[in-house]
C-alpha cells in the first residue's frame, strides 16, 4: 500500500497544484473590486486605492499567489475582506455544523442505501421489492433540497416532532442537537441513499446470474448464506464505489441543506464569499474540497482493493 | 350556380413532417397527455400573469405572513405581497430560462458530440472536457459560474446550459459512432458527398430521438439547478421572483409563516413532474418506433 500511496502521489500532487490555481485565478476573473466594496458605497477613490494597496490587491497576481501559498504552509490562509478576520478562524468556526451534518448524512446513506439495496436485491419477497423500487424511483428523482422541503412541510406544518430551522452544536448539546440535525442529515442523504440503493441491487441481481452462484446452490447452501456470503459480498465492490462517488455529491448537497434549514456551516460561508467576493475565503474552500476529493477516491481504492483480493493497487 | 370547382383539399396534415408526428403520438398516452396539459396550463399562468395581475408582482400591503386563504390563495409573504402573483411571475423567469437555456444546450451540446467527425483530435478533447464537466458535483458547478458572472438570469441560463453539455455531446457522439461504421455513410463518402452533409442528412437525423427525449429530461433538471442555486441565494435576486427564490425567503420565515413555502413547492413539483411524465412518453414513443 505504501508503494501504491508513493505511485499516486505525483499525480495527486499535480491535481492540487493545478486546482490551487484555478482556485486562485476564478474569483479574479469577475468583474467587481473586493477592495471598492470593502470601503463601502460612498468611497472617495484615495481609498478605495489604499484599501488595495494594504491588502496586497495591487501586488501582481504571480507575488499574490505565492503569498498565499506560501502562507497556508505557515497556517496562514490570509484575512476576509468582509468579516475583518483570519480566514482559518472562520473555517473552522464553521467546520463543526458541516462535519457533523456530513458525518450524520453518510452514516444515513450508508445505512438505508446497503439495506435497501440489499433487500432490493434479494430473490424473495417479491411485494416488499415492488415498495422498495416505488421508493427508490421517488427518491432518485428527487434532489436533495426537495426532500429537505418536503420534510419540512411534513414536520414543520403538519407534524410538528422535530424543529426544522437553525442549529444547536453537538458538541454544546448532543440531546437537543442531534433533534436539529436528523431532519438535514435524512434530506441529504436519501437521494443518495437511493442511487447507492439501485447500485447494489443492480449488482447483485448481476452476480447471482453467475456460475458460482449455481454452484453454491447445487452445494445445497441455504439461500440467506448465498445471499450473504456469495452474492454481497461480491456486489460489495460496486458499493463501495457508488458510497465513495455519492459523497461528493452529498458534500454538495449540503449547501442546499444548509441554507433551507438555517444552519450556519461551511456552505453558507461559501455562499456568502461568493456573494461579497472574498477571495481567500473562497479559494480556500475550493482548494479543502478538491483535496477532500482527492482523498476519498484514494481511500475508495483502497477498500476496494481490501474487499477484492482481485484487485491489486496499482496507480 | 356555382360554377369553379372546389379548391383541391391537400391532404391533411400533410405540412406536418411524419417525425414530428411520430413525436405527436406521445401525447396520446395517458402520461404524456397529463403532462403536456399541465404544462400547457402553467405556461399560459404564467405568460397571462402580467394581464391577470398588471400591478405587478411586488405590491405590498400591511398583511404580512397570512396563512393560505380564499384572497390570497398561497397567503402573503413578508412584505404582505400575494405569494400566489408572485409565484405565478416567479414561474414565468424559470420558463424563461428553461426556454433559453434547454435549446442553446441541446444544440451546442449536439454541435460538441459531432465535431469527432470532422477532427478525431478536437473529438477527444472535447469529450474530456464534457467528462470534467461531468465530474462537478451538481451545485459546485453552478457556484463557480455565479462566482465568474455574477449571481442572476445570465449566469444561471450559462450554468443550466453548460450543466447540461455532457449528456447531449455523449449521445450525439454515440449516433455519430453508430453511424460512421454503416456501409451507407462509406458509400456516400465515396460518392464525393461532403462531410458537412453526411453529418446533416443521415446522422444528425439518427441522433435526434434520443437528444429530444434527453432535452425533456434535462427541462426537468434545469428547473431544480434554477431551485437549488436560487435557494442558496445566488441565482435570482430579489424583488424578482423565481420559484427557487420565493422558496429562499420562505425557508427564512418557515418558523413565523411555515405554509410559505407551500405554493412554490407545490408549483415547483407539477412543473418538474409534468416534464418527467412528457419526457417518459416521449421516450416509450421514440422507443417503440
Amino acid at each position: 500500500m505504501t508503494r501504491f500511496l508513493l505511485r499516486k502521489l505525483p499525480s495527486v500532487a499535480l491535481v492540487i497544484v493545478v486546482s490551487s490555481i484555478i482556485a486562485f485565478l476564478l474569483p479574479r476573473l469577475a468583474p467587481g473590486d473586493p477592495a471598492a466594496a470593502l470601503a463601502g458605497a460612498d468611497a472617495t477613490p484615495e481609498q478605495v486605492a489604499a484599501i488595495r494597496e494594504q491588502s496586497g490587491l495591487d501586488d501582481p497576481l504571480i507575488a499574490q499567489y505565492i503569498n498565499w501559498i506560501t502562507g497556508i504552509f505557515r497556517g496562514d490562509f490570509g484575512n476576509s475582506y468582509i468579516f475583518q478576520r483570519p480566514v482559518a478562524e472562520l473555517v473552522l468556526d464553521r467546520l463543526e455544523s458541516t462535519l457533523e451534518l456530513a458525518a450524520l448524512a453518510t452514516v444515513i446513506m450508508i445505512v438505508v442505501g446497503l439495506t435497501l439495496g440489499i433487500l432490493s436485491g434479494s430473490p424473495r419477497a417479491k411485494v416488499s421489492r415492488g415498495v422498495l423500487d416505488v421508493l427508490n424511483t421517488l427518491l432518485l428523482a428527487t434532489p436533495p433540497f426537495l426532500t429537505g422541503l418536503l420534510l419540512i412541510l411534513v414536520f414543520g406544518v403538519t407534524w410538528r416532532l422535530l424543529p426544522v430551522s437553525g442549529e444547536v452544536g453537538l458538541l454544546e448539546n448532543p440531546e437537543i442537537g442531534i433533534q436539529y440535525l436528523l431532519l438535514p442529515a435524512f434530506a441529504l442523504a436519501l437521494p443518495q441513499a437511493a442511487v447507492v440503493a439501485r447500485l447494489v441491487q443492480t449488482s447483485m441481481q448481476n452476480v447471482r446470474g453467475e456460475d458460482f452462484v449455481d454452484l453454491a446452490f447445487a452445494k445445497g447452501a441455504s439461500p440467506r448464506r448465498i445471499t450473504y456470503r456469495h452474492v454481497l459480498r461480491n456486489s460489495l465492490g460496486t458499493a463501495v464505489v457508488a458510497i465513495g462517488l455519492r459523497i461528493g455529491e452529498l458534500l454538495g448537497g449540503a449547501i442546499v441543506i444548509e441554507a433551507i434549514f438555517a444552519r450556519n456551516g461551511l456552505g453558507q460561508l461559501a455562499v456568502q464569499a461568493v456573494q461579497d467576493r472574498d477571495y481567500f475565503i473562497i479559494q480556500i474552500l475550493i482548494l479543502g474540497a478538491v483535496i477532500l476529493a482527492v482523498l476519498i477516491q484514494i481511500i475508495t481504492e483502497i477498500a476496494l482493493a481490501a474487499l477484492d483480493p482481485r484487485i491489486r493497487l496499482e496507480a | 350556380m356555382t360554377t369553379t370547382a372546389p379548391p383541391s383539399r391537400r391532404p391533411r396534415r400533410s405540412g406536418v413532417s411524419p417525425s414530428l408526428r411520430r413525436y405527436g403520438a406521445a401525447l396520446k398516452s395517458p402520461r404524456g397527455l397529463v403532462g403536456i396539459i399541465v404544462i400547457l396550463v402553467l405556461a399560459l399562468l404564467s405568460v397571462s400573469a402580467p394581464l391577470l395581475f398588471p400591478d405587478g408582482y411586488d405590491v405590498q400591503s400591511s398583511e404580512s405572513l397570512l396563512a393560505p386563504s380564499f384572497t390570497h390563495l398561497f397567503g402573503t409573504d413578508e412584505l404582505g405581497r400575494d405569494i400566489f402573483v408572485r409565484s405565478l411571475y416567479g414561474l414565468r423567469t424559470d420558463f424563461s430560462i428553461i426556454v433559453v437555456a434547454v435549446p442553446v444546450s441541446m444544440i451546442l451540446g449536439t454541435i460538441l458530440g459531432l465535431i469527432g467527425a470532422l477532427s478525431r483530435v478536437a473529438g477527444t478533447i472535447v469529450q474530456r472536457v464534457l467528462d470534467i464537466i461531468l465530474g462537478f458535483p451538481g451545485l459546485v458547478l453552478g457556484i463557480c459560474i455565479v462566482l465568474v458572472v455574477g449571481p442572476g438570469w445570465v449566469s444561471l441560463v450559462i450554468a443550466i446550459t453548460i450543466s447540461g453539455l455532457p449528456a447531449f455531446g455523449r449521445l450525439a457522439r454515440a449516433a455519430l459512432m453508430s453511424q460512421m461504421q454503416r456501409e451507407y455513410v462509406t458509400a456516400a463518402e465515396t460518392l464525393g458527398v461532403s462531410r458537412l452533409t453526411v453529418l446533416g442528412r443521415h446522422i444528425l437525423p439518427n441522433a435526434i430521438d434520443p437528444i429530444l427525449v434527453q432535452g425533456a429530461v434535462f427541462v426537468v433538471q434545469a428547473i431544480f439547478i434554477e431551485a437549488a442555486l436560487s435557494i442558496v441565494g445566488l441565482g435570482i435576486q430579489p424583488p424578482q421572483p423565481s420559484l427557487g427564490a420565493l422558496l429562499n425567503v420562505g425557508t427564512r420565515f418557515i418558523n413565523q409563516a411555515p405554509t410559505y413555502i407551500l405554493g412554490p413547492t407545490v408549483l415547483l413539483l407539477l412543473l418538474a413532474l409534468a416534464f418527467s411524465l412528457l419526457a417518459d412518453a416521449l421516450n416509450e414513443t421514440v422507443n417503440r418506433k
